[in-house]
């Protein structure tokens, strides 16, 4: 579904008024992100509806403010722009074309997973078994109409590739020529959002410098991913700076 | 940039002081006093716009919360260059409280459609803004023609897609689009607020 430049632009008041459907929201956005006079006519627009919402104002319970601060205490803020990898800024979701790549890639580690439990034994079956269940999760993303890619370098060394459906509330990942670790580490990945930051995983050992792919479903609104590099058995909550941080 | 977050309206807006932005820029740098000054200053805001949209007191609590904390947690990307930090906040409020809608709506849908379908528009009697900044909002809608009025009332403050407007309206998408884009302009030129 591409949508005509004509047609992209009367979107803006919907947008403006966030009255769009989230697929169409997420285009159009990837549509602003290139288009300096949209991105302009937006924020003109928004001065219009932050007068509606101001109009609305009514003042919650007090004790919702205790609630906001004890929240924000332990809540770990995004660094400010001029902080974070100016590499991640080439980060950009695309789809189509290149999910056939990140398909095709997930192919071959999904491949290294059956010859790798290929002997089979009771508790090889259990693992296989597992792989197996994840792959269909993995391969349930890669094929979602919604799927988006994204790839992009990490901090320290490396690049990431990212397919998320947000229909599935998941994605896959995967990591390339990753920093090699000690054996008593490893790269844990993270969903940071709103609803807290939760551990995903920790990515398994690099085969043929390829990490992954594993999936990480319960996407909620607002999340980020991160990637950090933890004690081997995984922490709970991120000890070391974010050598990942996409927006998703 | 900033001058945008009060234009001259014989200070009518007490609740949304100009230094709201600058509030948020060292709300970005971890400062837990200004956090403090710009939940007081934008919390009526939010809360407002969250439970016009949800209805459900307990619900717009929470998402609330949500918003307050999304702008502690991100406070770091408020750009004043590229609009108010008030437009920066409410749109945020106003996008988590439909995503929250959208995501009950079936199962309200009657329930919602006759809510918003009749906007009382003066019935916030609790409400902090003053009395002449609801005033000028009210007259700026009641300038609209009727369709731009309804398409702006049922998708800002009911929560409906541009789609759902339309067949609730008994109209084209298409005119539904443009007719909102139309309300917005001639609401923005009305209420004296431009962006840059």
């Amino acid at each position: 579904m591409s949508w005509r430049k004509r047609e992209v632009h009367t979107l803006s008041g919907p947008y403006a008024m966030d009255a769009i459907s989230a697929p169409d929201r997420a285009r159009f956005e990837r549509h602003l992100a290139g288009c300096e006079e949209c991105a302009r006519e937006i924020a003109s627009l928004r001065e219009a509806t932050a007068r509606l919402a101001t109009a609305t104002a009514v003042p919650p319970p007090p004790a919702l403010k205790q609630r906001v601060m004890l929240a924000a205490a332990a809540t770990r803020q995004q660094p400010p722009a001029a902080e974070r990898d100016p590499a991640a800024r080439t980060w950009r979701w695309r789809h189509g074309l290149r999910i056939r790549l990140a398909m095709a890639v997930a192919a071959v580690a999904m491949a290294g997973v059956a010859v790798v439990f290929g002997v089979s034994n009771g508790s090889m079956r259990d693992q296989l078994s597992q792989a197996q269940a994840s792959s269909q999760q993995i391969a349930g993303v890669l094929t979602a109409g919604d799927a988006t890619m994204v790839t992009g370098p990490v901090t320290g060394g490396g690049t990431a590739t990212i397919v998320m459906s947000h229909s599935r509330h998941a994605l896959v990942f995967t990591a390339a020529d990753l920093r090699a670790l000690p054996a008593s580490r490893g790269y844990e990945l993270w969903l940071v959002g709103p609803a807290g930051d939760r551990p995903v995983t920790m990515l398994p050992p690099a085969r043929h410098d390829m990490a992954g792919p594993v999936i990480a479903s319960g996407l909620r609104q607002g999340d980020h991913l991160a990637l950090t590099a933890e004690p081997a058995g995984g922490t709970p909550r991120p000890t070391t700076p974010m050598m990942l941080d996409v927006i998703l | 940039m900033t001058a945008i977050e009060r234009p001259d309206r014989g200070g009518a807006q007490p609740s949304l002081p100009a230094d709201l932005a600058a509030g948020i820029t060292l709300v970005a740098r971890g400062d837990a006093a200004a956090f403090d000054a710009v939940y007081d200053q934008v919390a009526a805001s939010v809360f407002g716009i969250v439970r016009r949209v949800i209805r459900d007191p307990a619900q717009s609590e929470e998402v609330t919360q949500d918003v307050l904390l999304e702008v502690w947690r991100n406070a770091a990307k408020f750009d004043p260059g590229r609009g108010s930090a008030t437009a920066w906040v409410t749109t945020l409020a106003h996008r988590r409280a439909v995503d929250r809608v959208r995501s009950v709506q079936k199962e309200s849908e009657r329930e919602r459609r006759t809510a918003a379908a009749d906007i009382p528009y003066d019935e916030v009697a609790e409400a902090v803004e003053s009395s002449l900044e609801r005033e000028r909002v009210r007259r700026c809608l009641g300038a609209l023609t009727g369709l731009q009025r309804e398409s702006v009332t049922l998708a800002y403050y009911g929560g409906y897609t541009y789609g759902q407007v339309a067949s609730l309206l008994g109209v084209p998408a298409g005119t539904i689009k443009t007719r909102m884009r139309d309300a917005l302009i001639r609401l923005r030129d009305c209420m004296g607020v431009a962006a840059e």
